[in-house]
């Protein structure tokens, strides 16, 4: 804690702070032009420098830790003059195009202009050709571009693609794809989003409204467990309709991140959705003679909450599988680990000193997570384990070491970890039974994870704690719940959460995957007669617009998500809807008694940590610090610990012959993704160049997939960023890949070239 | 030192000549590179502290202007910030104007301000540097500017295409750097987190990023623009955090550019040391390729079997050796003495030769009855070989060697518990050889040396001669051994050994060194290592080649060229300057690459502006001890990395030295200032 001075108010700075991050948190004003609070300061504009009584010069605030009682002052005369004279610079052939300009009206080049009152170009210099450049859904101009480096920083320091950097060369330097020819990445849009000009645009939003035309709408993203924070933006459709639609996603981009999927895949509306009566009764009809209710995680809490409510009054069968599974692996997670929940946070990962990762394709499954991996890598340079039997190479400058393990053998992966990663009391949990299975030469040797692998890590580890590392976190993927073995699997999770340094997080699969396995009193197997909610029933609800009867799409409804966090975030509504909703039905049927769905928000299960507050009440902001206010956490349960020994290790399963993948690629997590305009794409079979060689294959081709009775025709597409193996997604709704999969994530398979 | 100057106001000094006939000028206190090359005189010079003027015919708008360009266009340091990215800009298009006559008051006043803002705002001192000598300029050169705005005409030489204007980007630290490494480029990459430009920045110069980042003696931080604010940058244990991001994630190798296609040429290389290893990676980068022999069965020369593991890590060095070695044309053959017959078919067979043979000679003590065959006697060049290969490589000492030293010979590796080692000596090898004597679990270790504990820090760092203490080495200052005394065996029993004292000379000069009388005692002992310096072996030259040599047995080369006596033959590393650090070895090798690359294509030895500028630098300095800072917080400590306790380390040969945390990297690397500068010569 260093005690100073700014503008002469008593100011304290927590260790490692700079001037400029306390007068943030305090509110006191010093201009910035490069400055971004989730890097590294930049220290590219230099507006920020301040004066500190008894040093000669000027000191850049952004990157100077505060001293004791140092006095600051933040502006003079001659402050204001150098930092008038750099926005002169700025201005330098700077081209008079915001009457056009995407960014006007929120450009900091304009603000700071105003601010400053530069009202002529004073300078300028030969002007050079510079064209504009088409990265597939952005748009580079770089005569716009200021070279405030955000983009660059963000790309490599949050992201981890470092798929930009800067061309250097005085005033002709320009923002170039790193070591390629044209940009490939993961096209999360960070880029356009942390551009303070005109520079770096979304290619689909370009000349299609002004920055003030639009509403903004403070959303929770619909698409993965994150949940991240997010603004839709809307206006009218066009003159001739008035009816609003989303132009653009925006995010807080100074503390939060946002995919691709969160940003482009905005416009995944029912749109042409009518109150149908005929529909309705038919559907009313439907749930009298159902028996099921079949449904995916893309729902809010509420519904969630109104499906256990009819489950209760009318005894139907919930059936989602997805978080089935995981429910059951959280709650035999819970047995051994004592919690009701899992305690990191994405904010804890960020922080981890080491991290081992296992049963994820995260770049993919959850992004956010990567980029909280990514952060950890660059802050602490944190190890970090990926066990997984495909190597991911976008990980590549996070990962610090890949465990490439045999199809199956997460059993054995997991249990060497408890070997090493915890004391022997968690041996003596595990019992006899389970010690004596533990072969490791067997292991190994099935696995394919070397015994100097482990050891390395041992050895890593070690490292890591003499070095003082704090924070431990062992992250779990959707491959362990839907494993044959997933029971043991979250047996073993729970030992390492109890009897190592190492916190357990279990990736909750989808959307609100985590809120449904709370909220609902799931069943195994389904019924006699079904209604599907955003999956195919004998009568099927559909947000998608392909059902018997149309529902709200999650941009189209409020309520709120349990997100990885285990944060209950709101969402509002960005589109209108003009049909029926879950609550109608239950309306109807007498088991909701209340207007609107929110009403249910403060009734979310409170034996399960949420908290009996009104939907109105949740905040849904970010502090000047970068404090997240949204929602609330669920409280964590103390869970009584199962008294039973873990089963003994099962032999290893042997997959041979040709086995695929279920993940989805970048940019897709499921059909409502898929439906977005910008995203929407043909599913194909994404394989590594090793694959395709095997197979003798190439881009293009066509294939018959077979397992059983199933085939699937489909097209071949290379995948460059994974080493080996190829996979299959669900997000494409016309390519039923669920029966593929049944019970876990790889499959064995036949693939013919057609 | 000095030379007669037309016009200087470089730092402090102003001297204007103007209107005095030349053998009236006065002389400048600096070391301005007045002859550019043998062949070329210099008209000026012009840089970060000022301008200074040769010639009264110098057309100094149109050396402005040029110098605002050098800025502008070859700098590839910058372009980073706005004050100086765009200012500089400005800087150079408004001289130009005025230069090319047309130019008006209001530029000027335009070129004051805008110089104003980058020098009070700009990001490294380059931006903050380069306003100060064209203000010079306009404030000493006013009447000439007047009227060319006046008269609207172009400046006098402004289109003369014969003078040129060479430009060189320096820094304090990279002037200091025997192997002129960008240490601010390296140092950014960590402070930016792209640990991969900072280790493609080391390499540039400097192949041995992971070497040069454990065990450099950091010349450069005695010559750190920081220490005039508070205390220098750590900048060597910075190198290392760059390449340790290369095996952290397997990304090997990052090269710093794509080496050019091989051109057919071929050299031979001798010695795979530093030296060696630089060599072949430059001449491969160039299209060159090499053969390299070296005697030992491992790759590494000294650093090798010299520096010990808890020092060096042989894997750590291993990725360096292996960079070398990733590069298409190097080919390396170990286990191969080579002789002068060897040397006299290399010439037929290569374009050119470099000898890189390192000094692997452990010279006498000078003390009576100083004989090799004594048993117990026994050279550090041997003693380390025979540890670091066992330790390093599972390499077995020598049973004939472990023999003669009275050392148990049924363990494969030197086993000294129970004895009393003694060296004599006081530089980096000295320190090598008793702390691998005291994890050889010896009894006793003694070292003695001629000076004090001031110098030995001095000869060697501050941190590893502590650290050597805290393990349990005893030092004797100001002593030496006077008699080696053995029994009728000839083993090693006892030294006799003389006390010193430092006598100051009044007549002024350097304190002497005088022999405390009565002072001497006799040391037990049983194994004397004589550290006191190596010398080159040379038993390789073909006698007839007659290779010119230095005074110390070394061979002689310009030092600029690395050329020897004989054309073709080039020579880099200790066997030319003496022993010496391995960054010196990797700067000389780089040089003598760069030397080959262009002899073996065009048969003549030429250096490269960038070259001849970095001679002068040198030669005129770039740090200035005596200059204020301004526009930084002081009072920021340097970041200390941990080390293991003595506890952890003494029986260990784990590397000692932890390094920095990420967090303390950063915090480090935004300490640094970015001193550089750039300096133009006009001839």
């Amino acid at each position: 804690m260093v005690k100073f001075y700014i503008d002469g108010k008593e100011v304290v700075a927590n260790r490692g702070e700079t001037i400029l991050q306390v007068a943030r948190r305090e509110g006191i004003y010093i201009p910035t032009m490069c400055y971004l609070s989730k890097v590294k300061p930049i220290e590219s504009c230099r507006l920020c420098v301040v004066e500190v009584e008894g040093v000669e010069g000027f000191v850049l605030s952004c990157q100077t830790p505060a001293t004791p009682d140092a006095r600051i002052t933040t502006d003079s005369k001659e402050l204001y003059e150098h930092r008038q004279n750099i926005m002169k610079l700025y201005d330098v052939n700077h081209p008079l195009e915001c009457g056009v300009c995407d960014k006007s009206g929120e450009c900091d080049l304009q603000n700071k202009n105003l601010e400053f009152r530069v009202d002529s170009q004073e300078f300028s210099a030969r002007d050079q050709y510079r064209p504009i450049q088409d990265w597939n859904y952005l748009q580079y101009d770089p005569s716009l571009c200021i070279l405030c480096e955000k983009c660059v920083h963000v790309c490599n320091e949050v992201i981890g693609d470092d798929a930009i950097e800067i061309e250097y060369g005085g005033y002709k330097s320009r923002i170039i794809p790193k070591d390629a020819e044209t940009l490939d990445c993961t096209w999360c849009g960070e880029c356009v989003a942390v551009c303070p000009v005109g520079a770096f645009i979304s290619k689909d939003f370009k000349y299609s409204a002004n920055a003030w035309e639009l509403d903004r709408i403070p959303a929770a993203c619909a698409h993965c467990s994150a949940s991240c924070h997010l603004y839709y933006e809307t206006k009218h459709s066009s003159i001739e309709n008035p009816e609003p639609k989303i132009y653009r996603v925006k995010n807080e981009f100074e503390f939060e991140t946002l995919c691709g999927a969160g940003r482009f895949g905005f416009d995944f509306e029912n749109r042409e959705a009518k109150k149908d009566e005929e529909a309705f009764k038919r559907a009313i009809e439907a749930f009298k003679r159902a028996d099921t209710i079949k449904f995916t995680s893309f729902i809010t809490n509420e519904e969630a909450l109104l499906l256990q409510k009819m489950k209760e009054r009318f005894g139907y069968r919930l059936v989602n599988d997805e978080a089935r599974a995981y429910q059951r692996f959280l709650e035999n997670f819970s047995q051994y680990s004592g919690k009701s929940l899992y305690t990191p946070s994405l904010y804890d990962i960020e922080d981890s000193d080491f991290i081992i990762l296992m049963g994820s394709f995260i770049s993919s499954d959850n992004p956010a997570v990567r980029y909280a991996m990514t952060v950890s890598q660059k802050r602490h340079r944190s190890e970090i384990v990926n066990f997984h039997p495909v190597e991911d190479d976008l990980l590549k400058p996070v990962v610090t070491k890949f465990v490439k393990h045999e199809v199956g053998s997460e059993e054995a992966a997991l249990s060497m970890l408890v070997d090493i990663l915890c004391d022997e009391d968690a041996k003596k949990r595990a019992g006899k039974e389970w010690l004596e299975s533990f072969d490791i030469g067997y292991l190994s040797a099935e696995s394919n994870i070397g015994e100097e692998e482990i050891e390395d890590i041992l050895k890593r580890l070690k490292m890591k704690k003499r070095r003082g590392a704090k924070r431990f976190t062992l992250i779990l993927g959707e491959d362990l719940y839907t494993h044959p073995r997933a029971e043991n699997l979250a047996k073993l999770a729970g030992l390492v959460d109890r009897f190592s340094e190492f916190d357990v997080m279990l990736i909750p699969p989808k959307t609100n995957t985590l809120g449904v396995a709370l909220i609902c009193d799931l069943d195994e197997e389904e019924g006699e007669f079904s209604i599907g909610y955003n999956q195919k029933g004998d009568f099927t609800l559909s947000a998608l617009g392909d059902g018997d009867l149309d529902m709200p799409a999650l941009n189209q409804q409020e309520g709120t998500f349990t997100n990885i966090d285990r944060r209950v975030v709101p969402t509002n509504v960005a589109l209108p809807y003009e049909g029926y909703v879950l609550n109608d039905i239950a309306k109807e049927l007498g088991v909701s008694d209340k207007e609107y769905t929110i009403e249910y928000t403060k009734e979310l299960p409170k034996e399960k940590g949420y908290k009996e507050i009104e939907f109105d009440e949740l905040d849904n902001e970010f502090l000047n610090d970068g404090t997240e206010k949204r929602g609330y956490e669920l409280e964590i349960k103390k869970v009584n610990l199962s008294r039973k020994n873990i089963e003994p290790i099962e032999e290893l399963p042997e997959f041979n012959g040709t086995v695929i993948y279920r993940c989805e690629p970048v940019l897709q997590f499921s059909p409502f993704t898929n439906k977005a305009h910008q995203l929407r794409t043909k599913g194909k079979l994404y394989a590594s160049e090793t694959f395709l060689n095997d197979l003798g294959l190439k881009e293009g081709d066509k294939v018959n997939i077979q397992k059983d009775n199933i085939t699937i025709s489909i097209e071949v597409e290379r995948d460059g960023f994974i080493a080996s193996g190829a996979y299959l997604g669900r997000f494409d709704k016309n390519i039923d890949t669920e029966s593929l999969f049944k019970d876990y994530r790889f499959t064995e398979v036949k693939i013919q070239k057609v | 030192m000095g030379s007669k100057v037309y016009f200087s106001t470089w730092k402090d000094e102003f001297i204007d000549n103007r209107g005095k006939p030349r053998e009236e000028w006065a002389e400048s206190n600096y070391n301005f590179p007045v002859q550019y090359n043998a062949d070329i005189e210099s008209k000026a010079f012009i840089g970060w502290a000022g301008l200074a003027l040769f010639d009264e015919d110098v057309d100094v708008i149109k050396l402005a202007t040029e110098y605002a360009y050098q800025y502008q266009v070859y700098s590839e340091a910058c372009g980073r910030c706005a004050p100086g990215r765009w200012g500089g800009r400005i800087l150079y298009d408004l001289f130009d104007k005025i230069a090319r006559g047309e130019g008006e008051w209001g530029d000027v006043e335009h070129l004051k301000e805008v110089s104003s803002t980058m020098i009070e705002t700009s990001k490294c001192e380059i931006g903050k540097t380069v306003p100060k000598p064209l203000l010079d300029v306009l404030n000493y050169f006013e009447d000439e500017i007047r009227e060319l705005i006046e008269q609207k005409r172009p400046s006098k030489y402004y289109n003369d295409e014969n003078i040129n204007y060479i430009s060189k980007v320096t820094a304090p630290c990279m002037d200091a750097c025997p192997s002129h490494v960008d240490i601010p480029a390296y140092i950014e990459g960590v402070r930016d987190l792209r640990f991969d430009y900072s280790v493609q920045a080391t390499r540039k110069t400097m192949p041995l990023a992971h070497t040069c980042g454990r065990v450099c003696p950091h010349p450069c931080e005695d010559e750190c623009r920081r220490a005039n604010l508070d205390e220098p940058i750590s900048i060597m244990e910075l190198k290392r955090v760059g390449a340790d991001f290369e095996t952290d994630h397997g990304l090997f190798w990052l090269h710093p550019k794509e080496p050019k296609p091989l051109n057919g040429k071929k050299v031979a290389i001798v010695g795979a040391g530093p030296a060696g290893l630089t060599g072949a990676y430059y001449l491969a980068m160039e299209g060159v390729a090499s053969d390299v022999y070296d005697e030992l069965p491992v790759l590494g020369g000294e650093v090798a079997v010299g520096v010990p593991e808890f020092r060096m890590p042989v894997d750590k060095y291993n990725v360096d050796i292996g960079a070398v070695g990733s590069l298409e044309g190097v080919n390396f053959i170990t286990g191969k003495r080579v002789t002068a017959d060897d040397m006299r078919e290399f010439e037929k067979n290569y374009d050119a030769i470099l000898i890189a043979t390192g000094t692997r000679i452990s010279k006498k003590i000078r003390a009576k009855n100083e004989r090799e065959e004594i048993r117990g006697y026994w050279p550090a060049i041997n003693f380390l070989d025979c540890i670091n290969l066992y330790v390093k490589y599972g390499i077995p000492a020598p049973k004939e060697i472990l023999e003669k030293n009275n050392l148990p010979t049924d363990k494969p590796y030197v086993d000294l518990t129970g004895k009393t080692v003694v060296c004599v000596g006081g530089g980096f090898t000295s320190l090598d050889v008793v702390r691998c004597a005291v994890r050889a679990n010896a009894d006793k270790v003694v070292m003695l040396y001629r000076r004090d504990e001031a110098t030995i820090i001095k000869n060697t760092t501050y941190e590893e001669y502590h650290e050597a203490v805290e393990e349990g080495v005893e030092f004797i200052f100001y002593s030496a051994v006077e008699e080696i005394i053995t029994d009728e065996n000839d083993n090693l029993k006892a030294l006799k050994i003389n006390r010193f004292e430092l006598v100051p000379d009044p007549d002024g000069g350097r304190p002497q060194l005088k022999k405390i009388e009565g002072a001497d005692f006799v040391m037990e002992c049983d194994i004397l290592v004589p550290a006191v310096s190596q010398s080159a072996d040379l038993s390789h030259l073909p006698p007839e080649w007659e290779i010119e040599l230095t005074s110390w047995g070394t061979i002689k080369t310009d030092g600029k060229t690395y050329m020897s006596s004989r054309k073709g033959v080039f020579a880099a590393g200790d066997c030319e300057y003496g022993p010496m650090t391995i960054v010196n070895a990797v700067g000389q090798a780089k040089r003598a690459a760069s030397v080959m690359s262009r002899y073996v294509q065009s048969g003549e030895i030429t250096l490269t502006d960038e070259e001849i500028m970095e001679d002068h630098l040198r030669s005129l300095k770039v740090y200035d001890k005596k200059e204020k800072i301004r526009g930084w917080m002081p009072g920021l400590p340097r970041q200390k990395g941990e080390i293991l306790s003595v506890e952890e380390r003494k029986h260990s040969y784990l590397e000692v030295n932890l390094g920095l945390t990420q967090e303390q990297a950063v915090a480090e690397a935004e300490r640094c200032m970015r001193c550089y500068y750039i300096a133009m010569v006009a001839v």
